[in-house]
């Protein structure tokens, strides 16, 4: 169970973001989460077409009003709905998705850990 | 036109022989002393009419017949003969064609090559993959003919997408099917070995050559559709967990499971209910796969232009071939379990089980986050995006553990050992943890995270690198595909965190000048090819530290169909990429210039390419 402990403080300092890129990173991170919304499977940072390159003027306007990171998400969220978002956020629809894979795990483990594994 | 005619009944003609191989197959099966050469014959013939018609294909998209709707769909007088020929398959209909020359291409060379197995065993894998092959044919005649008529005869085809004239992406297909195609054999094959209680270590040692063929196209296709990703999609990254590459990577994760599962039931009669499950496993991920793209679901770069019944009759065919194997799982396989094995806890067995549970967990990651947006809509039609954020959160922090154990794993012995140079494997660790630290010191960023990933992987990668020096052939295949994974984490988290980039606009003439680099805007040329208009930008780049360099990214205009793309112009050095590539804004007269500099891209090729030589010395030493 250490190791497992070991795992989960692992992904605890993973999900924890630090603020101190720069303004130019900041969007290019952004950007990167944002879907281009009339593009095939682009983000909007890797995409040149109009609605990107005006989504990618407005990330920076925003940025300049002084909002975090969270909040530009939640400002895209609510204009164009949920599709934007690259990285869904943990809410009722998407337990499952998030939660699923790593019961799996834990599922996996314990099976091998009671039915192969001798004891000592 | 005479290469449609051809080439359609011999479609159907192929069929036929599938048809009369059930027939002979059942006859012989009955006194099984001696496969009946008639098998063998028949075998061939379908191979055979498969590739006549998909030479016939070929042939009229070399000669531009646009009487056949195929090539006036997807093909233009204009285009290069190389295009012309890899166009056959850029398609769904003759992608399909290839499908089914590969299926009967395995199973042909599986019936001559396998010796030393029972006659029923062979007989069986045959019908199975018979099923799969007829099953395909039927497919391909009824809903996808690649040689459907057109009249009138039109005067000129509608071209090639633009983005798929490409020589990486020319031969990525080819070789991707392979590998996805290859895993049939697997199926089949297991099948017929469930059927008649004989998976045993005598089997595994069999059929661990067809794992690895799969394994190793596998392999060097999603690599080539990576490298194609890269220079063509022209923003410079090779991996964008697009679901279309997810497909093909979940395959691969399976065959990678069921490869070192395979190494243990090589040895002793264990796990043998999971290695069947995880052959069934691997060809309906590749089933899945081809579902998924075929019945355009999904939203991806890759979705040829498709209808709702193609993915109906496929999901159909998917669920009989699912309902059979695991119908034949339950009812012909007994697990031992009377004599359920148990693993000393330091033992090769324990550490492929935990390679087995990580694997496991990635595949069910990228399965989870690839088909729950697809359920999300059809419950609740609300639609969410899973992009890098959500693989990277799930799959970074598991990698860690994974990485150490694939460095201690082969360390150990079978059932039962003791870890061997205890001092070495530590100070390995620490040195590696150094070392990271070291790297990293001046980086601020999720610091302790890239530390801890960077030292696992470096510690992996020394670790391998003195067993080349201590167990010099012993276990060679393995200590490669090791060292090359190390190698390739090692590349992406380089390439991840010193990378560096500039954006910006010019004009012809105009020069862009931060403290480290310059960016001089030379010239512009023009050129005329026989397929596309392009326009090229002369651009010198200076760094700070003197050196100089001549990038020219292009932008091409394709005339059929008229599609303009960005070519990346790209310098690759030992140690890093510099990558260049231009857009035209609207209406303006100044070019949007994307300019970065990727350190270890080419190592990132070079151990994918390690990775699979690993597979293939493997596959060889069993030959010698």
């Amino acid at each position: 169970m250490n190791f497992l402990k070991v795992t989960l403080i692992i992904f605890l300092i993973f999900s924890f973001k630090f603020v101190n890129a720069d303004e130019q990173d900041k969007r290019n991170q952004i950007t990167k989460n944002l879907r281009c919304l009339i593009c095939q499977g682009q983000s909007v940072y890797d995409s040149d077409s109009e609605f990107a390159n005006s989504l990618k003027v407005l990330v920076d306007k925003k940025l300049n009003e002084g909002l975090s990171e969270d909040q530009i998400y939640k400002y895209f969220k609510d204009k164009y709905g949920e599709w934007i978002l690259y990285e869904p956020e943990l809410n009722k629809n998407t337990y499952i998705l998030w939660l699923l894979p790593v019961f799996i795990f834990l599922i996996g483990g314990a099976i091998i850990a009671k039915s192969f594994i001798i004891k000592k | 036109m005479i290469y449609s005619l051809i080439g359609h009944y011999s479609l159907i003609l192929g069929l036929i022989a599938g048809l009369v191989l059930f027939y002979l197959s059942f006859k012989n099966f009955k006194n099984s002393i001696f496969l009946n050469s008639k098998i063998l014959t028949f075998t061939f013939l379908q191979f055979f009419f498969v590739v006549i018609s998909f030479l016939s294909l070929v042939l009229s998209f070399i000669v531009s017949d646009f009487s056949n709707e195929t090539v006036f769909n997807n093909s233009h007088t204009t285009k290069p003969l190389f295009y012309k020929i890899s166009g056959t398959w850029g398609n769904h209909e003759g992608s399909l064609l290839l499908w089914l020359l590969v299926l009967t291409l395995f199973i042909f060379i599986f019936l001559l090559r396998t010796k030393n197995q029972p006659v029923k065993y062979k007989i069986l894998t045959l019908v199975f993959q018979q099923l799969i092959i007829v099953g395909f044919f039927i497919f391909l005649i009824k809903t996808s003919n690649p040689f459907n008529y057109l009249f009138p005869v039109p005067e000129e085809g509608l071209g090639l997408n633009p983005i798929l004239q490409d020589p990486a992406l020319a031969i990525h297909p080819p070789i991707l099917y392979l590998g996805y195609v290859g895993s049939s054999i697997i199926f089949s094959s297991a099948l017929a070995a469930t059927s008649l209680k004989m998976i045993s270590p005598n089997w595994a040692v069999h059929i661990k050559n067809w794992i690895l063929i799969s394994w190793i196209f596998l392999t060097l296709g999603i690599l080539l559709g990576s490298i194609w990703a890269y220079y063509e999609l022209g923003w410079g990254g090779f991996w964008f967990w697009d679901p279309v590459e997810n497909v093909s990577l979940m395959p691969w994760l399976a065959l990678t499971t069921l490869l070192h599962c395979i190494m243990v039931l090589e040895r002793k009669s264990s796990l043998t209910s999971w290695i069947i499950i995880l052959s069934i496993a691997t060809f309906t991920l590749s089933m899945c796969g081809t579902f998924l793209v075929r019945s355009g679901i999904l939203n991806s770069v890759h979705t040829f232009a498709n209808d709702p019944e193609r993915g109906l009759f496929i999901l159909i065919f998917l669920f009989v071939l699912i309902f059979l194997s695991l119908f034949i799982f339950f009812f012909f396989h007994k697990d031992e379990k009377l004599n359920r094995p148990s693993f000393s806890f330091l033992s090769k067995e324990t550490s492929i089980l935990i390679n087995n549970w990580f694997m496991m967990y990635f595949l069910s990651v990228v399965l989870i986050g690839t088909i729950y947006p697809i359920f999300l809509d059809i419950i609740s039609s609300e639609k969410i995006s899973v992009g890098p954020p959500f693989y990277h959160k799930l799959i970074i922090p598991f990698l860690i553990p994974f990485l150490l154990m694939m460095a201690i794993g082969p360390k150990l012995k079978w059932i039962k050992s003791r870890l061997n140079d205890k001092i070495y494997l530590i100070l390995l660790l620490l040195g590696s943890i150094l070392l990271a630290f070291l790297i990293l010191k001046n980086f601020n960023q999720n610091f302790l995270i890239n530390t801890i990933l960077i030292s696992s992987a470096l510690y992996l990668f020394f670790v391998t690198i003195r067993d080349f020096f201590i167990r010099k052939f012993e276990n060679i295949s393995q200590n490669i595909a090791h060292f090359g994974f190390s190698l390739l984490i090692l590349s992406i988290l380089f390439n991840n965190l010193f990378s560096s980039e500039i954006i910006t606009n010019l004009k012809v003439g105009e020069t862009f000048d931060n403290s480290k680099t310059k960016i001089i805007f030379e010239s512009v040329d023009q050129k005329k090819e026989k397929n596309y208009d392009s326009i090229i930008a002369n651009f010198k780049i200076q760094s700070s530290n003197g050196k100089k360099d001549k990038l020219s990214p292009e932008l091409r205009i394709y005339n059929q169909p008229v599609i303009a793309t960005s070519e990346a112009d790209i310098k690759t050095t030992l140690m890093s990429d510099k990558f260049m590539v231009i857009n035209l804004v609207q209406n303006q007269d100044f070019f949007n210039v994307r300019y970065q500099v990727k350190p270890f891209m080419l190592w990132i090729w070079i151990s994918v390419i390690l990775i699979s030589f690993g597979g293939l010395i493997s596959f060889l030493k069993k030959r010698l």
